[in-house]
Protein backbone atom coordinates (compact mmCIF):
# COMPACT_ATOMS: atom_id res chain seq x y z
CA UNK A 1 0.00 0.00 0.00
CA UNK A 2 3.01 2.26 0.05
CA UNK A 3 3.47 3.90 -3.39
CA UNK A 4 -0.25 4.06 -3.16
CA UNK A 5 -1.21 4.47 -7.11
CA UNK A 6 -3.98 7.59 -7.29
CA UNK A 7 -7.45 6.49 -7.82
CA UNK A 8 -7.44 8.64 -10.76
CA UNK A 9 -4.38 7.21 -12.30
CA UNK A 10 -6.30 3.92 -12.24
CA UNK A 11 -9.56 4.90 -13.54
CA UNK A 12 -7.04 6.70 -16.52
CA UNK A 13 -5.61 3.12 -16.86
CA UNK A 14 -8.60 1.03 -16.67
CA UNK A 15 -9.53 3.53 -19.69
CA UNK A 16 -6.28 2.95 -21.38
CA UNK A 17 -5.95 6.44 -21.02
CA UNK A 18 -2.18 6.32 -20.01
CA UNK A 19 0.97 7.25 -21.88
CA UNK A 20 2.21 3.79 -23.25
CA UNK A 21 5.29 3.48 -20.50
CA UNK A 22 3.11 4.39 -17.24
CA UNK A 23 0.11 2.06 -19.39
CA UNK A 24 2.75 -0.55 -19.60
CA UNK A 25 4.00 -0.19 -15.63
CA UNK A 26 0.75 -0.10 -14.06
CA UNK A 27 0.27 -3.59 -16.48
CA UNK A 28 3.74 -4.86 -14.94
CA UNK A 29 2.27 -4.00 -11.15
CA UNK A 30 -1.40 -5.25 -11.44
CA UNK A 31 0.64 -8.68 -11.94
CA UNK A 32 2.26 -8.29 -8.74
CA UNK A 33 0.60 -6.39 -6.91
CA UNK A 34 -2.75 -8.23 -5.72
CA UNK A 35 -4.88 -5.14 -3.87
CA UNK A 36 -3.75 -3.37 -6.84
CA UNK A 37 -4.66 -5.69 -9.22
CA UNK A 38 -8.28 -6.06 -7.26
CA UNK A 39 -8.67 -2.26 -7.65
CA UNK A 40 -8.28 -2.75 -11.20
CA UNK A 41 -10.34 -5.73 -11.59
CA UNK A 42 -13.36 -3.74 -9.28
CA UNK A 43 -13.54 -0.73 -11.93
CA UNK A 44 -12.89 -2.72 -14.64
CA UNK A 45 -16.15 -5.17 -13.70
CA UNK A 46 -17.91 -1.72 -12.90
CA UNK A 47 -16.89 -0.75 -16.23
CA UNK A 48 -18.53 -3.46 -17.41
CA UNK A 49 -21.42 -3.49 -15.84
CA UNK A 50 -22.59 0.18 -17.25
CA UNK A 51 -21.59 -0.89 -20.40
CA UNK A 52 -23.87 -4.36 -20.65
CA UNK A 53 -26.46 -3.40 -18.63
CA UNK A 54 -26.77 0.71 -18.52
CA UNK A 55 -29.77 1.50 -20.42
CA UNK A 56 -28.99 3.21 -23.93
CA UNK A 57 -31.86 5.65 -24.65
CA UNK A 58 -32.44 5.89 -28.49
CA UNK A 59 -34.04 8.27 -29.95
CA UNK A 60 -38.07 7.56 -29.70
CA UNK A 61 -39.49 6.99 -33.17
CA UNK A 62 -41.74 9.88 -33.00
CA UNK A 63 -39.09 12.16 -32.46
CA UNK A 64 -37.07 10.39 -35.19
CA UNK A 65 -39.81 11.34 -37.65
CA UNK A 66 -40.22 14.41 -36.78
CA UNK A 67 -36.82 15.75 -37.12
CA UNK A 68 -35.97 13.57 -40.35
CA UNK A 69 -39.30 14.34 -41.62
CA UNK A 70 -38.24 15.92 -45.26
CA UNK A 71 -38.08 19.52 -45.69
CA UNK A 72 -39.74 19.89 -49.37
CA UNK A 73 -43.22 19.93 -48.56
CA UNK A 74 -44.07 21.56 -44.58
CA UNK A 75 -47.32 20.90 -43.89
CA UNK A 76 -49.22 23.32 -41.46
CA UNK A 77 -52.13 20.90 -40.95
CA UNK A 78 -49.87 18.97 -39.46
CA UNK A 79 -48.38 20.51 -36.30
CA UNK A 80 -45.27 19.24 -36.03
CA UNK A 81 -44.56 17.68 -39.43
CA UNK A 82 -41.54 19.38 -41.61
CA UNK A 83 -40.98 21.28 -38.16
CA UNK A 84 -36.97 20.79 -38.80
CA UNK A 85 -37.90 22.13 -42.24
CA UNK A 86 -39.93 24.72 -40.88
CA UNK A 87 -37.18 26.18 -38.33
CA UNK A 88 -34.39 25.68 -40.60
CA UNK A 89 -36.41 27.08 -43.13
CA UNK A 90 -36.97 30.59 -40.93
CA UNK A 91 -33.25 30.48 -40.22
CA UNK A 92 -31.64 30.35 -43.57
CA UNK A 93 -33.96 31.91 -45.66
CA UNK A 94 -36.00 34.34 -44.08
CA UNK A 95 -32.74 36.64 -42.45
CA UNK A 96 -30.68 36.50 -45.68
CA UNK A 97 -34.26 37.12 -47.95
CA UNK A 98 -35.33 39.97 -45.69
CA UNK A 99 -31.79 41.15 -45.46
CA UNK A 100 -30.83 40.80 -49.28
CA UNK A 101 -34.60 42.11 -50.08
CA UNK A 102 -33.57 45.30 -47.87
CA UNK A 103 -30.01 45.53 -49.94
CA UNK A 104 -32.05 45.17 -53.62
CA UNK A 105 -34.50 47.89 -52.22
CA UNK A 106 -31.84 50.21 -51.31
CA UNK A 107 -29.81 49.65 -54.31
CA UNK A 108 -33.21 49.73 -56.81
CA UNK A 109 -34.91 52.49 -55.23
CA UNK A 110 -33.04 55.63 -56.54
CA UNK A 111 -32.41 53.39 -60.08
CA UNK A 112 -36.30 52.93 -59.58
CA UNK A 113 -37.07 56.40 -59.37
CA UNK A 114 -34.72 57.97 -61.64
CA UNK A 115 -36.60 55.20 -63.98
CA UNK A 116 -39.85 56.34 -63.29
CA UNK A 117 -39.52 59.57 -63.56
CA UNK A 118 -37.77 59.42 -67.14
CA UNK A 119 -40.95 57.36 -67.63
CA UNK A 120 -43.08 60.15 -66.41
CA UNK A 121 -40.60 62.74 -68.71
CA UNK A 122 -41.28 60.40 -71.76
CA UNK A 123 -44.87 59.95 -71.28
CA UNK A 124 -45.19 63.73 -70.47
CA UNK A 125 -43.20 64.95 -73.90
CA UNK A 126 -45.53 62.32 -75.74
CA UNK A 127 -48.44 64.27 -74.05
CA UNK A 128 -46.80 68.11 -75.02
CA UNK A 129 -46.25 66.77 -78.65
CA UNK A 130 -49.57 65.77 -79.11
CA UNK A 131 -51.30 68.72 -77.34
CA UNK A 132 -48.93 70.88 -79.34
CA UNK A 133 -50.46 69.08 -82.41
CA UNK A 134 -53.55 68.84 -81.87
CA UNK A 135 -53.40 72.78 -81.35
CA UNK A 136 -51.82 73.63 -84.64
CA UNK A 137 -53.62 71.48 -86.50
CA UNK A 138 -57.61 72.06 -85.43
CA UNK A 139 -58.66 75.17 -85.19
CA UNK A 140 -58.35 75.07 -81.08
CA UNK A 141 -55.17 76.87 -80.85
CA UNK A 142 -56.47 79.61 -78.63
CA UNK A 143 -59.17 80.75 -76.50
CA UNK A 144 -58.60 83.91 -75.89
CA UNK A 145 -56.77 86.21 -78.67
CA UNK A 146 -54.94 88.78 -77.53
CA UNK A 147 -51.27 90.17 -78.04
CA UNK A 148 -51.57 91.78 -74.45
CA UNK A 149 -50.83 89.55 -71.35
CA UNK A 150 -53.08 92.20 -69.63
CA UNK A 151 -55.96 89.80 -71.05
CA UNK A 152 -54.08 86.96 -71.44
CA UNK A 153 -53.48 86.27 -67.80
CA UNK A 154 -56.76 87.58 -66.52
CA UNK A 155 -58.67 85.24 -68.54
CA UNK A 156 -56.59 82.08 -67.65
CA UNK A 157 -56.59 83.26 -63.91
CA UNK A 158 -60.48 82.82 -64.55
CA UNK A 159 -61.01 80.07 -66.07
CA UNK A 160 -57.67 77.77 -63.85
CA UNK A 161 -57.30 77.35 -60.31
CA UNK A 162 -53.70 79.43 -60.49
CA UNK A 163 -52.38 82.22 -62.15
CA UNK A 164 -49.69 81.66 -64.59
CA UNK A 165 -46.90 83.35 -66.01
CA UNK A 166 -47.80 85.31 -69.32
CA UNK A 167 -45.52 88.14 -70.83
CA UNK A 168 -44.46 89.41 -73.70
CA UNK A 169 -41.42 88.30 -75.14
CA UNK A 170 -39.15 91.30 -76.27
CA UNK A 171 -37.19 89.39 -78.88
CA UNK A 172 -37.63 90.02 -82.67
CA UNK A 173 -40.21 88.86 -84.45
CA UNK A 174 -42.19 87.02 -81.37
CA UNK A 175 -45.70 88.02 -80.90
CA UNK A 176 -47.96 86.84 -78.22
CA UNK A 177 -51.21 85.57 -80.01
CA UNK A 178 -53.38 84.59 -77.15
CA UNK A 179 -53.95 81.70 -74.05
CA UNK A 180 -55.65 78.45 -74.18
CA UNK A 181 -56.70 75.72 -71.39
CA UNK A 182 -55.27 72.68 -72.48
CA UNK A 183 -54.96 68.96 -70.62
CA UNK A 184 -51.92 67.48 -69.44
CA UNK A 185 -50.12 65.56 -66.60
CA UNK A 186 -53.90 65.08 -65.18
CA UNK A 187 -55.03 68.33 -65.00
CA UNK A 188 -55.95 72.02 -66.71
CA UNK A 189 -53.40 73.63 -67.82
CA UNK A 190 -52.53 76.91 -69.29
CA UNK A 191 -50.92 77.04 -72.38
CA UNK A 192 -49.81 80.50 -73.64
CA UNK A 193 -48.81 80.83 -77.43
CA UNK A 194 -46.61 82.66 -79.30
CA UNK A 195 -46.00 83.33 -82.76
CA UNK A 196 -42.11 83.94 -83.88
CA UNK A 197 -41.90 84.10 -87.83
CA UNK A 198 -44.22 81.83 -88.82
CA UNK A 199 -43.64 79.31 -86.02
CA UNK A 200 -46.05 78.74 -83.67
CA UNK A 201 -44.89 78.06 -79.76
CA UNK A 202 -46.74 76.55 -77.37
CA UNK A 203 -46.01 77.58 -73.49
CA UNK A 204 -47.68 75.07 -70.74
CA UNK A 205 -47.74 75.67 -67.34
CA UNK A 206 -49.27 74.33 -64.33
CA UNK A 207 -48.36 74.39 -60.72
CA UNK A 208 -46.99 71.29 -58.80
CA UNK A 209 -43.20 71.32 -58.89
CA UNK A 210 -42.00 70.12 -55.15
CA UNK A 211 -38.71 71.99 -56.32
CA UNK A 212 -36.86 74.14 -58.97
CA UNK A 213 -35.35 71.63 -61.58
CA UNK A 214 -33.13 73.43 -64.85
CA UNK A 215 -33.98 73.17 -68.30
CA UNK A 216 -34.34 69.78 -69.79
CA UNK A 217 -33.98 69.45 -73.90
CA UNK A 218 -35.69 66.99 -75.26
CA UNK A 219 -36.89 66.54 -79.52
CA UNK A 220 -39.55 64.61 -80.33
CA UNK A 221 -41.25 64.05 -83.65
CA UNK A 222 -38.91 67.20 -85.09
CA UNK A 223 -40.29 68.95 -81.99
CA UNK A 224 -38.11 70.95 -79.93
CA UNK A 225 -39.28 71.03 -76.41
CA UNK A 226 -37.87 72.61 -72.77
CA UNK A 227 -39.08 71.37 -69.52
CA UNK A 228 -38.00 73.12 -66.48
CA UNK A 229 -39.62 73.87 -62.94
CA UNK A 230 -39.12 77.20 -60.99
CA UNK A 231 -41.18 78.96 -58.47
CA UNK A 232 -43.41 75.40 -58.20
CA UNK A 233 -44.72 75.98 -61.91
CA UNK A 234 -43.97 73.00 -64.50
CA UNK A 235 -42.80 74.72 -67.55
CA UNK A 236 -42.68 72.59 -70.67
CA UNK A 237 -42.54 74.91 -74.10
CA UNK A 238 -42.82 72.79 -77.56
CA UNK A 239 -42.12 74.21 -81.16
CA UNK A 240 -41.06 73.24 -84.37
CA UNK A 241 -38.22 75.78 -83.87
CA UNK A 242 -34.80 74.70 -84.58
CA UNK A 243 -33.02 74.46 -80.73
CA UNK A 244 -31.19 78.01 -80.71
CA UNK A 245 -34.20 79.40 -81.79
CA UNK A 246 -36.66 77.72 -78.88
CA UNK A 247 -33.62 78.73 -76.68
CA UNK A 248 -33.89 82.47 -77.20
CA UNK A 249 -37.70 82.07 -76.64
CA UNK A 250 -37.07 79.66 -73.18
CA UNK A 251 -34.55 82.13 -72.08
CA UNK A 252 -37.15 85.04 -72.78
CA UNK A 253 -39.80 83.26 -70.89
CA UNK A 254 -37.83 82.53 -68.46
CA UNK A 255 -36.83 86.27 -67.90
CA UNK A 256 -40.23 87.44 -67.66
CA UNK A 257 -40.80 84.73 -65.79
CA UNK A 258 -38.39 85.96 -63.06
CA UNK A 259 -38.73 89.91 -63.24
CA UNK A 260 -42.91 90.11 -63.67
CA UNK B 1 -29.13 25.86 -52.92
CA UNK B 2 -27.24 26.53 -50.40
CA UNK B 3 -30.09 25.32 -48.05
CA UNK B 4 -30.32 22.10 -50.17
CA UNK B 5 -26.46 21.34 -49.44
CA UNK B 6 -27.26 21.69 -45.42
CA UNK B 7 -29.76 19.98 -45.22
CA UNK B 8 -28.00 17.24 -47.31
CA UNK B 9 -25.28 17.56 -44.57
CA UNK B 10 -27.18 17.54 -41.88
CA UNK B 11 -29.12 14.27 -43.10
CA UNK B 12 -25.64 12.38 -43.73
CA UNK B 13 -23.14 13.99 -40.95
CA UNK B 14 -25.97 15.06 -37.99
CA UNK B 15 -28.60 12.66 -38.28
CA UNK B 16 -26.39 9.11 -37.74
CA UNK B 17 -26.17 10.35 -34.20
CA UNK B 18 -29.83 11.18 -33.23
CA UNK B 19 -28.93 8.17 -31.04
CA UNK B 20 -25.89 9.91 -29.06
CA UNK B 21 -27.71 12.86 -28.70
CA UNK B 22 -31.12 11.67 -27.35
CA UNK B 23 -29.10 9.14 -25.18
CA UNK B 24 -26.91 12.21 -23.63
CA UNK B 25 -29.96 14.48 -23.36
CA UNK B 26 -32.02 11.44 -21.43
CA UNK B 27 -29.44 10.66 -19.00
CA UNK B 28 -29.06 14.53 -18.50
CA UNK B 29 -32.82 15.67 -18.20
CA UNK B 30 -33.55 11.72 -16.83
CA UNK B 31 -36.91 12.55 -18.48
CA UNK B 32 -38.15 11.14 -22.04
CA UNK B 33 -40.66 14.05 -22.69
CA UNK B 34 -37.86 16.86 -21.53
CA UNK B 35 -35.22 14.66 -23.40
CA UNK B 36 -37.13 15.08 -26.79
CA UNK B 37 -37.60 18.79 -26.34
CA UNK B 38 -34.12 19.20 -26.15
CA UNK B 39 -32.96 16.99 -28.52
CA UNK B 40 -35.42 18.74 -30.75
CA UNK B 41 -33.79 22.43 -30.13
CA UNK B 42 -30.59 20.65 -29.86
CA UNK B 43 -31.18 19.87 -34.23
CA UNK B 44 -32.51 23.26 -35.04
CA UNK B 45 -28.99 24.63 -33.43
CA UNK B 46 -26.93 22.06 -35.56
CA UNK B 47 -28.85 22.66 -38.60
CA UNK B 48 -28.65 26.65 -37.96
CA UNK B 49 -24.34 26.21 -37.62
CA UNK B 50 -23.96 23.03 -39.86
CA UNK B 51 -21.90 25.33 -42.07
CA UNK B 52 -19.56 25.19 -38.98
CA UNK B 53 -19.22 21.41 -38.94
CA UNK B 54 -16.06 20.50 -40.51
CA UNK B 55 -14.92 16.98 -41.18
CA UNK B 56 -15.44 13.58 -39.53
CA UNK B 57 -16.10 15.37 -35.63
CA UNK B 58 -19.86 15.54 -36.19
CA UNK B 59 -20.61 13.20 -33.54
CA UNK B 60 -18.52 15.47 -30.74
CA UNK B 61 -20.07 18.34 -32.54
CA UNK B 62 -23.57 17.43 -32.10
CA UNK B 63 -23.27 16.38 -28.13
CA UNK B 64 -21.35 19.87 -27.69
CA UNK B 65 -24.60 21.45 -28.75
CA UNK B 66 -26.98 18.97 -26.81
CA UNK B 67 -25.07 19.06 -23.82
CA UNK B 68 -24.75 22.94 -24.32
CA UNK B 69 -29.05 22.72 -24.63
CA UNK B 70 -29.17 20.59 -21.77
CA UNK B 71 -27.54 22.88 -19.49
CA UNK B 72 -29.55 26.10 -20.41
CA UNK B 73 -32.61 23.34 -20.49
CA UNK B 74 -31.46 22.47 -16.67
CA UNK B 75 -30.78 25.67 -15.67
CA UNK B 76 -34.10 27.09 -16.76
CA UNK B 77 -35.97 24.36 -15.17
CA UNK B 78 -33.97 22.85 -12.71
CA UNK B 79 -32.21 25.35 -10.56
CA UNK B 80 -31.86 23.52 -7.66
CA UNK B 81 -29.78 20.89 -9.66
CA UNK B 82 -25.74 21.38 -8.73
CA UNK B 83 -24.69 21.71 -11.90
CA UNK B 84 -21.48 23.56 -11.86
CA UNK B 85 -19.02 21.22 -9.44
CA UNK B 86 -16.09 22.74 -7.62
CA UNK B 87 -13.58 19.83 -8.18
CA UNK B 88 -11.57 20.74 -5.76
CA UNK B 89 -14.00 20.82 -2.65
CA UNK B 90 -16.58 18.21 -3.76
CA UNK B 91 -16.56 16.20 -0.22
CA UNK B 92 -18.14 13.12 -2.50
CA UNK B 93 -14.34 13.20 -3.52
CA UNK B 94 -13.29 10.97 -0.47
CA UNK B 95 -15.71 8.58 -0.11
CA UNK B 96 -15.43 7.89 -4.09
CA UNK B 97 -11.99 6.19 -3.74
CA UNK B 98 -11.98 2.54 -4.44
CA UNK B 99 -10.13 0.36 -2.04
CA UNK B 100 -8.83 -2.76 -2.46
CA UNK B 101 -10.44 -4.82 0.71
CA UNK B 102 -14.08 -3.95 0.16
CA UNK B 103 -16.46 -6.70 -1.58
CA UNK B 104 -17.69 -4.55 -4.58
CA UNK B 105 -16.22 -6.56 -7.39
CA UNK B 106 -18.70 -9.13 -6.30
CA UNK B 107 -21.94 -6.69 -5.35
CA UNK B 108 -21.11 -5.07 -9.12
CA UNK B 109 -20.89 -8.18 -10.96
CA UNK B 110 -24.63 -8.72 -9.23
CA UNK B 111 -25.92 -5.51 -10.08
CA UNK B 112 -28.86 -5.49 -11.73
CA UNK B 113 -30.22 -3.26 -14.70
CA UNK B 114 -32.35 -1.26 -13.04
CA UNK B 115 -29.74 -0.62 -10.00
CA UNK B 116 -27.31 0.77 -12.29
CA UNK B 117 -29.47 2.70 -14.00
CA UNK B 118 -31.05 4.54 -10.79
CA UNK B 119 -26.96 4.80 -9.97
CA UNK B 120 -25.90 6.49 -12.43
CA UNK B 121 -29.40 8.86 -12.66
CA UNK B 122 -28.36 9.72 -8.89
CA UNK B 123 -24.70 11.34 -9.73
CA UNK B 124 -24.16 14.82 -9.67
CA UNK B 125 -24.90 15.72 -13.62
CA UNK B 126 -21.23 16.87 -13.86
CA UNK B 127 -20.07 12.95 -13.09
CA UNK B 128 -23.27 11.71 -14.92
CA UNK B 129 -22.07 13.23 -18.08
CA UNK B 130 -18.39 12.41 -18.36
CA UNK B 131 -19.64 8.74 -17.00
CA UNK B 132 -22.40 8.21 -19.65
CA UNK B 133 -19.91 9.95 -22.62
CA UNK B 134 -17.51 7.88 -21.45
CA UNK B 135 -19.33 4.44 -20.98
CA UNK B 136 -21.91 4.59 -23.37
CA UNK B 137 -20.40 6.45 -26.06
CA UNK B 138 -17.27 5.18 -25.77
CA UNK B 139 -15.24 8.72 -26.24
CA UNK B 140 -11.75 9.08 -25.01
CA UNK B 141 -11.05 11.60 -22.49
CA UNK B 142 -9.81 14.32 -24.98
CA UNK B 143 -13.35 13.93 -27.02
CA UNK B 144 -15.15 14.61 -23.83
CA UNK B 145 -12.70 17.41 -22.64
CA UNK B 146 -13.97 18.69 -25.88
CA UNK B 147 -17.56 17.60 -24.95
CA UNK B 148 -17.83 19.06 -21.64
CA UNK B 149 -15.31 22.05 -22.39
CA UNK B 150 -13.21 20.93 -19.45
CA UNK B 151 -9.36 19.55 -19.46
CA UNK B 152 -8.36 16.31 -19.60
CA UNK B 153 -7.69 15.87 -16.24
CA UNK B 154 -11.05 17.19 -14.85
CA UNK B 155 -12.57 14.45 -17.18
CA UNK B 156 -9.60 11.70 -15.44
CA UNK B 157 -10.89 12.69 -11.65
CA UNK B 158 -14.60 13.38 -12.51
CA UNK B 159 -14.61 9.90 -14.10
CA UNK B 160 -12.55 8.60 -11.22
CA UNK B 161 -15.11 10.03 -8.33
CA UNK B 162 -18.10 8.86 -10.62
CA UNK B 163 -17.07 5.56 -10.54
CA UNK B 164 -16.42 5.87 -7.05
CA UNK B 165 -19.76 6.92 -6.12
CA UNK B 166 -21.26 4.32 -8.26
CA UNK B 167 -19.49 1.64 -6.61
CA UNK B 168 -20.32 2.75 -3.39
CA UNK B 169 -24.28 3.41 -4.36
CA UNK B 170 -24.27 -0.26 -5.55
CA UNK B 171 -22.41 -1.82 -2.85
CA UNK B 172 -24.69 -3.84 -0.58
CA UNK B 173 -24.42 -1.85 2.00
CA UNK B 174 -25.93 1.22 0.94
CA UNK B 175 -28.71 -0.50 -1.22
CA UNK B 176 -31.72 0.44 0.75
CA UNK B 177 -30.94 4.10 -0.72
CA UNK B 178 -31.46 2.62 -4.40
CA UNK B 179 -33.54 -0.12 -4.09
CA UNK B 180 -36.07 -1.91 -2.07
CA UNK B 181 -34.74 -4.37 0.58
CA UNK B 182 -36.63 -7.25 2.63
CA UNK B 183 -37.75 -5.54 5.72
CA UNK B 184 -35.63 -7.87 8.07
CA UNK B 185 -32.23 -7.00 6.63
CA UNK B 186 -32.61 -3.13 6.46
CA UNK B 187 -31.72 -2.18 9.53
CA UNK B 188 -28.17 -3.63 9.04
CA UNK B 189 -28.29 -2.09 5.82
CA UNK B 190 -28.66 1.35 7.21
CA UNK B 191 -25.34 1.13 8.97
Amino acid sequence: MKSQVEAEEITAFVDGELDLARQLALEERARLDEPFKAQVDALRQLRQAIRQQATYHSAPAALRQRIASPPRQPRRDEPGAGWLAQAARRWFAWRPMIASLGMIAVVVAPLNWMLLRSMQDDRMLDDVVASHVRSTLGRHLIDVESSSHHTVKPWLSAQLDFSPPVAELPIPGSTLVGGRVDYLDGRPVAAVIYRQGSHTVNSFAWPGASRDSPVQWATSRGYQTAHWAHGGMNHWVISDLNPQELSTVVRAIQNADATP
Amino acid sequence: MGEEDDRRRFETLVLPHLDAAYNLARWLTRNDHDAQDVVQESMVRAMRYIAGLRGEQARGWLLQIVRHSCYSWLTQNRPAEQLYLDDTLDPAFEIAAPSADEPHAVAVRQADRRALNEAISALPVAYREVLVLRELEDLSYGEIAHIADIPVGTVMSRLSRARGLMRTALAPSTRPALRAVPKSTQGAGKS
